[in-house]
């Protein structure tokens, strides 16, 4: 088979399967679909069928994946401890440690708790402080009316979080901004994002994707 | 407006977008002309990178943050490869393999396809790397822009708040970025901190614009035309809101409201 | 340098940066054998010491015997570059491919241009200063490298004199001016944040109320619906966020949790991100490790559930929805849990504990069209808040929103509150005896029946639910369903002992004012007390700004003396100045008190520690959270708030600034 078949056939089956996914979502467990007549209930559930299959079937792709991600971190981390790079060293063994310690201690995971949660939270605290720099920055980068425009709303937004009585008129202001201009701006960068993710499922679609053409 | 309709419209809509993409490769398709973008200010960094990166012998970093195939962000992670794929042959005569990471691990496998369809060289598998997920990702990111030096970061896909983290560290790295995230908390601190940013469906238009092949341009060009259409569509319901109000038609109300919209496509449409 | 460099005996560096892999098509599928860690470098090294060398890039290497000058870029090394399959390379590498070849084949005269070169680039030496004076030529790490390379390159050897350029070039600074500003920011956010830690005289910032406001229904109707259910329910917990939230999120899932346990209900917890299975374990293990009698423990299996993990995104929460009866029956160990449930509808409620907008608008997408009249309750940090609050508004099945760790204050002020104490006026009219435990024959008056009514169709919105509960509806099993008449009446003054004085307290304070276990603002608040209430004092802190007194339940509480008034009175007189007060707020009391004994007819099984407590024992209850260090976090977080807003606004005005003066100049230099 050549490449160009290949292809074909990869996208027609995409197709084909994109399509059956589709209309069947659409079209099962709607027995309104198919108005009064008798054994529209029994249609609708069978039409229900193949898209819970697909849908199974992937949510079952997708919980093996966790396992593709063990293993190409451990295969990553071989890799570097190969080209004499120890910190992965440290990773291994942590790994392997606290395999060790879960089946030992019937479960036990406490030490993902004792070590994770105080790592992570210094991380968000480090967070807090990047943030905090990167909002003075701003200007550094975008010194433009949106820029300026940009740090008033958070100063604003800010400012209104805080709960000092003297800050009231500014809370009213925050929650108008929060409210209406920030709420519609969220809104709009929702309905492109929306946009884009049809077009890029109709691509998929279409099997004009890149994963399709070979 | 019940589920089934809410649905057979949605189809409609889904039906509708895939005759603009047909119809949009097929003007796009035409030999010889060559259709003018709209300029996005994001990507004209892209060749410079690829550039420096083939130049200087350092990787690109390509990250995915959390979008995952499989889930609700899927339309996100396959843009996100595309845009990446493009990249990255723009870069392919350098030595030094472009690095992907991901924190969803379903991931994988499209980072490691996009790496061996555009890289055509060996040694795919350990460069799509995944990482697990929020702040250990962008912990394991920060500590590979010492380790691995990449010449800038390009980061496309789902992030959080945690990119600033990853931000700040490449700016004081002196290592150059550029990023766009479908999660809003994400999209803001972008803005914030990012040396170049992609706003909203920007990046599912990237590919049409770093690449050179027609589909993907007329895919961006399809985007442009929803937006326009649903901008007409905001418009004819605000002037009927309008009318509904005031019970008359009133003219300057409508120049006014006329003149707002036109200002919010010319910001549209400009040049950040 | 004088020997002529010879291509094909060049050798990488030793300490140089890893090869880059084979290029050769077939895979290494096993990883190199590491080999043994080298010592560590002597004295005597090149130039530029402490910095990895570059590598010589692999295009260059491999083609090296090849190579000439008049191939001076990657560009054009391209041309001569055909191990790949030409069909692989894209249109634009070929085309660039095709042009190079075109152009000059190599001479002969070329590639001995090369062999010479060493004779061309004489790289200069590099002398100290005497006085160790950083010199003119300021390189940086990159540069420094690319030189090693080129003199590699082109076979350049080290100076004989290197040991002395070791100290002009160095290796980037560990510490630069420009990262001053940087460092004083941080400095002072840090510094500001840690005060209230450090004293408590730090507490800029008001408290939130003792009550949530009556314009956020939505946090009212949280804590109502939870304070709705009884023994026989079951809420479903999202628990969707892992460590990375655990600092704000913990507390809401600690109240939230120890709130439904506490009504006797069973918490269901199911997740869509595997971390988050584990960390919920670890919330149910840090709430048993915080109470100190067993019976209160938290048991896996009966007392809560910890369901599989559910992949896949919002795949995974459409089969939760939709394949409710499979994801009860696997629990995260992979035992059976035993429960059937057929459908999400039987759960009375559901719980989101959402880390991000998206685990909001998932479960709101994805789980709830098949809810079916279950409401769901959910709990954000402050980024995923005001998306949240936009599906909340939207949504009628989205019954309130929790937020942060004001709200947590709020709430666990109010839980302390309602479950805590009876008000003082219940012991006139209560005659509660632990065999009825049921609805005490109260006198009220028709305008305060009518009240009531009302006051208990809001606070208990679903009709099925506002019945008054009886003891008969109590499963025997509990461990708890004793419902002791608190001991409350024994401690009030005997009416023989009319004639002496004792001295007494009456709150003057407009607002609700908090007793404590202790004489500090940081002691946990027992109750609370509104003007006009009054307590007998027992004792008095050193310098009398804290009294102790009696309450009503046998306890000693503290309350600030400032906010009282003291006196001395009969003990008949403040008897009687007691009923008089409760008459006055009879309304508002009655209700209160109607309230907590529909919370306590309910049972609440984890309620007291023994079935007979003592006046003056410690209770245990599974809604007690240590709270000793909300108050400092809240202030804390009003001064991190405060320094970033200071650092944002200089930072930025400071760049805004700076960048027109650079644009003033560039105009000028036009």
């Amino acid at each position: 088979m050549g490449r160009g078949s290949r292809v074909g056939m990869s996208a027609f089956v995409a197709f084909i399967v994109g399509v059956a996914a589709i209309l069947s979502l659409l079209l099962g467990d709607n027995p309104a679909l198919f108005g009064e007549q008798p054994g529209s209930d029994e249609l609708a559930r069978r039409l229900a069928l193949p898209g819970d299959a697909l849908l199974r079937l992937v949510v079952i792709i997708v919980a093996v994946s966790i396992v593709i991600g063990i293993a190409n971190l451990l295969f990553a981390h071989i890799g570097r401890l190969a080209q004499r790079k120890f910190t992965s060293a440290v990773l291994l063994a942590s790994f392997g440690f606290t395999i060790y310690w879960y089946v030992t201690r019937q479960g036990d995971t406490s030490l993902l708790e004792a070590v994770q949660v105080p790592i992570e939270s210094s991380l968000a605290a480090l967070l807090f402080l990047s943030l905090a720099q990167g909002g003075a920055r701003v200007m550094q980068k975008r010194a433009d009316i949106w820029g300026m425009l940009f740090v008033v709303v958070v100063l604003v937004v800010l400012l209104g979080s805080l709960p000092l009585a003297e800050l009231a008129p500014v809370k009213t202001w925050s929650d108008w901004l929060m409210a209406v201009p920030v709420s519609a701006g969220a809104r709009a960068l929702l309905l492109g994002m929306a946009l884009g993710a049809i077009v890029a499922g109709a691509r998929a679609l279409l099997g004009q994707d890149r994963s399709y053409r070979g | 407006m019940d589920d089934t309709t809410l649905q057979v419209y949605s189809l409609l809509f889904l039906f509708a977008t895939v005759v603009l993409v047909y119809t949009a490769r097929f003007f796009h398709a035409r030999p010889g002309r060559r259709r003018r973008q709209r300029q996005i200010a994001g990507f004209e960094q892209i060749p410079q990178w690829t550039t420096q990166s083939i130049e200087s012998n350092r990787p690109l970093h390509l990250g995915f943050g959390g979008a995952a195939v499989g889930g609700d962000n899927t339309p996100t992670a396959l843009a996100g490869a595309e845009f990446f794929h493009q990249v990255i042959e723009r870069s392919n005569a350098s030595d030094a393999s472009p690095l992907i990471t991901m924190s969803a691990p379903a991931t994988i496998p499209l980072g490691q396809d996009t790496l061996r369809r555009a890289w055509h060289k060996g040694d795919t598998l350990s460069r799509a790397r995944w990482i697990p997920p929020d702040l250990a990702y962008a912990g394991a990111v920060t500590a590979s822009m010492a380790i691995d030096e990449p010449t800038a970061h390009i980061m496309a896909g789902r992030f959080g708040a945690e990119l600033a983290l990853m931000l700040d560290s490449a700016s004081r790295h002196g290592q150059p970025s550029l990023a766009v995230s479908d999660r809003l908390d994400g999209q803001a601190v972008a803005y914030a901190m990012a040396d170049h940013v992609l706003i909203g469906e920007e990046l599912y238009a990237a590919a049409g614009y770093v690449a050179e092949d027609a589909p993907a341009r007329a895919d961006a060009a399809v985007l442009d035309v929803w937006r326009v259409l649903i901008l007409l569509g905001a418009a004819a319901l605000l002037l009927l809101e309008f009318s509904r109000q005031l019970a008359v038609i009133s003219l300057p109300l409508v120049a006014v409201a006329a003149a707002v919209l036109v200002l919010l496509g010319v910001i549209s449409y400009r040049r950040r | 340098m004088s020997e002529e460099f010879n291509w094909l005996d060049y050798a990488e560096p030793a300490e140089s940066a890893p090869e880059p892999p084979q290029r050769s098509g077939r895979r290494r599928f096993l990883p190199r054998l590491p080999s043994l860690p080298r010592l560590p470098r002597l004295p005597g090294r090149p130039i530029m010491p402490g910095l990895p060398r570059l590598p010589m890039p692999a295009l260059l290497r491999r083609r090296r015997a090849e190579a000439t000058l008049e191939q001076p870029s990657a560009t054009d090394l391209l041309g001569g570059h055909d191990e790949r399959p030409l069909d692989e390379l894209d249109d634009r590498l070929l085309s660039l491919r095709e042009r190079s070849v075109a152009s000059a084949q190599p001479s002969a005269e070329s590639r001995q241009e090369l062999y010479d070169v060493d004779d061309v680039l004489v790289t200069p030496e590099i002398l100290e200063k005497p006085g160790g004076v950083i010199s003119a030529v300021a390189l940086s790490k990159a540069q420094q490298q690319q030189i090693e390379l080129l003199r590699d390159i082109v076979g350049g050897a080290p100076q004989a004199n290197e040991p002395s350029g070791r100290r002009l070039l160095r290796a980037a600074p560990l510490f630069s001016l420009s990262a001053v500003p940087r460092i004083i920011g941080t400095g002072i956010i840090l510094l500001m944040v840690s005060l209230p830690f450090v004293s408590p005289d730090f507490a800029e910032g008001e408290r939130p109320p003792s009550d949530f406001d009556e314009d956020r229904h939505g946090a009212i109707a949280v804590y109502n619906l939870l304070d709705n259910l009884s023994t026989a329910d079951f809420v479903l917990i999202g628990f969707e966020y892992g460590p990375t939230a655990a600092g704000e999120l913990d507390p809401l899932a600690d109240l939230l949790i120890r709130h439904i346990v506490a009504q006797g209900a069973k918490p269901l917890i199911v997740s869509s991100k595997p971390i988050a299975i584990v960390h919920a374990q670890n919330i149910i293990r840090e709430i048993n490790r915080s109470v100190a009698s067993a019976e209160l423990r938290l048991e896996r299996g009966s007392d809560y559930h910890i369901l599989r993990y559910l992949p896949g995104g919002s795949l995974g929460l459409r089969e939760l929805s939709e394949n409710f009866a499979d994801v009860v029956r696997v629990s995260a160990k992979g035992e059976l849990t035993g429960l059937v449930i057929k459908s999400l509808s039987e759960m009375s409620l559901i719980v989101l504990l959402a880390e991000y907008a998206e685990d909001m608008r998932n479960w709101a997408e994805q789980v709830m069209p098949e809810a079916d009249g279950t409401r769901l309750l959910a709990a954000t940090g402050y980024a995923a808040a005001p998306i949240a609050q936009v599906y909340a508004d939207a949504m009628d099945e989205i019954a309130g929103l929790l937020v942060g760790y004001r709200d947590v204050y709020t709430y666990g002020e109010k839980l302390a509150f309602n479950f805590g104490e009876l008000p003082q006026a219940q012991p006139e009219v209560a005659p509660a005896s632990p065999e009825t435990a049921t609805v005490p024959p109260v006198e009220t008056t028709g305008e305060q029946a009518a009240q009531l009514e009302r006051v208990l169709s809001t606070a208990f919105p679903s009709p099925t639910k506002t019945v008054l509960p009886t003891a008969t509806s109590l499963p025997t099993t509990t461990p708890l369903p004793t419902v002791t008449s608190p001991p409350t009446a024994t401690h009030l003054p005997t009416a023989t002992a009319t004639l002496e004085t004792i001295r007494i307290v009456e709150v003057i304070s407009p607002q609700q004012v908090r007793i404590r276990r202790g004489p500090t603002t940081a002691d946990d608040i027992l109750q609370l007390a509104r003007a006009g209430d009054s307590f007998e004092v027992t004792g008095a802190n050193g310098d009398e700004s804290w009294y102790r007194i009696a309450l009503s339940n046998g306890l000693d509480g503290w309350i600030a003396a400032f906010l009282v008034e003291e006196r001395m009175v009969t003990a008949a007189e403040f008897r009687s100045g007691q009923a008089s007060a409760s008459a006055n707020l009879a309304d508002e009391r009655v209700i209160l008190w109607l309230e907590s004994i529909v919370s306590l007819g309910k049972t609440r099984p984890r309620f007291y520690q023994s079935d007979s407590p003592a006046p003056g024992d410690e209770l245990e209850y599974i809604w007690m959270r240590d709270r000793s260090q909300e108050a400092p976090r809240l202030h804390a977080m009003t001064f991190g708030t405060l320094a970033a807003i200071l650092l944002i606004a200089v930072g930025n005005v400071f760049y805004a600034l700076a960048a027109l003066r650079r644009r003033g100049r560039e105009a000028q230099s036009e």
